[in-house]
């Protein structure tokens, strides 16, 4: 049996469960390839006109899928936390897709933690018995999933990004000496699939990282502190992944050590509209350097660097006092 | 004399400076790029050696605009630098004390806040030209107006028409509406100034502090009817410094002066290279399904650089054949 996966979306966040989850119960998962132009391509042909760039995206990598799996798992994602929700698109995601011709069957289970964490567990059975109907066998794999899901965001909270995380638990790991002298810390805040994924983001962390500044995500900071900084707002917020940027963001605006934050949004995301305004205000008022990038399908790679060389620029030159002419 | 020599290759203009090793502007040259940045460059180094006394030199070449790569590479450039960074180092040192740097240019714009002599935040515009030059450009020409008299045209207006500015195309259908009211054209143009600056803040401009003095730069500065319609929105009076329209040249310019200094020599290839046969090729990569655009330049036989390659398969096998 092969399952696909689609490497969009809330991969960058579960893709190691999911992936344990379905070889423990005997089955091949099959990754999408690297987004690429020909990807996007197919996401913009197929996608319906109001989603954001990272769902439709996502239809494209669904799309390289449909042809070569018995089953893509494309879970309904509607809360991963307690009171929190996941942005609406992801939960019309497998609707959207289903009526694509040619699709493979999909693996849609509801995940729902709004009201209590253990309908995980509901979830999980329903997407094992697709493969097995040995109940102590998904039992035993949605563990082993757990574990390698912690070992993830271990990971991930010691800086690296999910590539490299990745390529960690997958034991792939080429010892190479750190490539880049570092001169600043910047922090860049945006959801986990527009910021990671190379080809949308156009290759932004690598590019910081080749001019000398160090990378700090949402990802890094441990969620006791995200939780804290984010209860900082009047009201709270209802999106996981809104809670996450913000609260990061404010951490990272109180750290002396993070000289600069980017946020970056997809054109068309509404929650990225309203969080980018908040974290914008916030560091606005502590007067710490802040670029927002935005994201869509016609976005020039040149305008992208133009703006991080001035933001760096910007940066150094506050540091240093004065330029020195 | 001796000099430093600064280039910037926007989309519209190519502008060229020339300045003395105190940073005085000696010679400034302002020429339409007309889609042919390489030809354009060659042009203006051309006409800066004509107009150069013999034996200038040069000790240093600074590149900035969105062909700053390329120009840097035909020139042999000591910096090369975003606009953002050039215009704020020319505005720095030609109006001390600007706090607030208002640039439009051809098919940008922008705005840099600086403080006590450091830039603390800029924006650019997004895709949507709107907010700049070419704009006003469209509509001079779709009125049958020189755009060099757009400006003193506007400032004869009496009460300027509202125009929706959040969109060219519909900012045009706005315009001909009003004409076919009986609107006048200096309201109009009037008009369309007010609806460029609206939107130009509310763009590009949107939650940014602009304290006085104010810096009006870029092409689009030359239109006395901005620059109304600028003091009439802030309520702040507006400066125009008189290299408005090759700032970003000067800051290139300021820049090499740094360069050079630090690195104690100077990269330029003379004035020759206006002579020299460069050719600008574009290939498809057919390695992966980027389909990745890579750019060459090439000097006779010898490739001189590449670029637009996602993953370094081109850029890089340059580097390392002239390493070897």
């Amino acid at each position: 049996m092969r399952i696909g996966i689609p490497r969009a979306l809330l991969y960058y966040y579960y893709y190691p469960m999911w992936k344990v989850f379905f070889e423990e119960l005997g089955a091949e998962v099959v990754l999408s390839s690297q987004s690429t132009k020909g990807i996007l391509a197919q996401g913009l042909k197929y996608a319906v006109d109001e989603v954001c760039l990272p769902v439709k995206l996502s239809y494209g990598h669904v799309l390289e899928l449909a042809e070569q799996v018995d089953f893509i798992f494309l879970p309904r994602l509607v809360s991963v936390e307690h009171r929190k929700y996941i942005c609406p698109k992801f939960l019309g995601l497998p609707d959207m897709i289903r009526r694509l011709d040619k699709m493979a069957p999909l693996i849609d289970v509801n995940v729902n933690l709004y009201r209590k964490n253990v309908d995980l567990y509901k979830a999980v059975k329903k997407a094992g018995s697709c493969l097995t109907g040995n109940k102590l066998k998904i039992w035993k794999a949605y563990h082993r999933s757990i574990v390698a899901l912690q070992k993830y965001f271990r990971l991930l909270q010691l800086g690296l990004i999910p590539e490299e995380a990745l390529a960690v638990l997958e034991n792939r790991v080429k010892n190479e000496p750190l490539p880049y002298p570092v001169e600043l810390n910047i922090a860049v805040i945006g959801h986990p699939y527009n910021i990671y994924d190379s080809y949308i983001s156009m290759n932004l962390i690598k590019r910081l990282r080749s001019m000398g500044a160090a990378v700090y995500t949402a990802e890094q900071v441990p969620e006791k502190i995200i939780k804290r900084y984010a209860a900082r707002l009047p009201k709270k917020l209802f999106w996981t992944l809104g809670q996450r940027m913000l609260g990061a963001a404010s951490h990272y605006l109180d750290r002396p050590d993070i000289s600069g934050i980017v946020h970056v949004a997809a054109f068309g995301c509404g929650p990225d509209s309203m969080t980018g305004d908040l974290i914008e205000r916030q560091a606005r008022a502590m007067n710490a350097p802040f670029l927002n990038l935005t994201l869509d399908e016609h976005t020039g790679e040149a305008g992208v660097l133009t703006r991080i060389e001035a933001f760096l620029d910007m940066v150094r030159w506050k540091q240093a006092g004065v330029v020195g002419l | 004399m001796k000099g430093y020599l600064g280039i910037d290759v926007g989309s519209v203009s190519t502008n060229l400076v020339f300045m003395n090793e105190g940073g005085i502007i000696r010679e400034a040259i302002y020429l339409r790029t007309q889609g042919q940045p390489i030809a354009t460059v060659q042009r203006g180094l051309k006409e800066l050696a004509d107009r150069l006394p013999a034996g200038t030199q040069v000790r240093g070449v600074g590149t900035t605009g969105s062909g700053r790569h390329l120009a840097g590479i035909i020139v042999g450039a000591d910096a090369v630098k975003n606009e953002i960074t050039a215009h704020a180092v020319a505005s720095l040192v030609l109006v001390p004390g600007a706090q607030t740097i208002l640039e439009i240019g051809g098919q940008d714009s922008k705005i840099i806040i600086l403080r006590d002599g450091v830039v603390t935040d800029f924006a650019m515009n997004t895709v949507c030209a709107a907010g700049t030059g070419s704009f006003l450009d469209q509509q001079a020409a779709r009125l049958n107006i020189p755009i060099e008299r757009f400006g003193e045209i506007a400032l004869e207006a009496e009460s300027p028409v509202r125009i929706a500015g959040r969109c060219a195309v519909f900012a045009e259908s706005d315009m001909i509406h009003k004409q076919q009211m009986g609107c006048s054209l200096p309201d109009i143009l009037a008009g369309l100034c007010e609806a460029l600056v609206r939107n130009y803040l509310n763009n590009v401009g949107k939650g940014k502090e602009i304290l006085s003095p104010v810096v009006f730069q870029g092409g689009v500065a030359a239109n006395v009817g901005m620059i109304k319609a600028f003091e009439k929105e802030l309520g702040l009076p507006v400066q125009v410094p008189s290299y408005f329209d090759v700032m970003g040249a000067v800051g290139a310019g300021l820049l090499a002066r740094e360069a050079a200094t630090k690195n104690g020599r100077s990269y330029f290839k003379g004035f020759g290279v206006a002579e020299a046969k460069f050719k600008a090729g574009s290939f498809e990569c057919p390695g992966c399904p980027n389909m990745c655009e890579v750019v060459e330049i090439t000097e006779g036989d010898l490739v001189l650089a590449r670029w637009g390659d996602r993953c370094g398969k081109w850029s890089n096998q340059l580097s390392k054949e002239k390493v070897s």
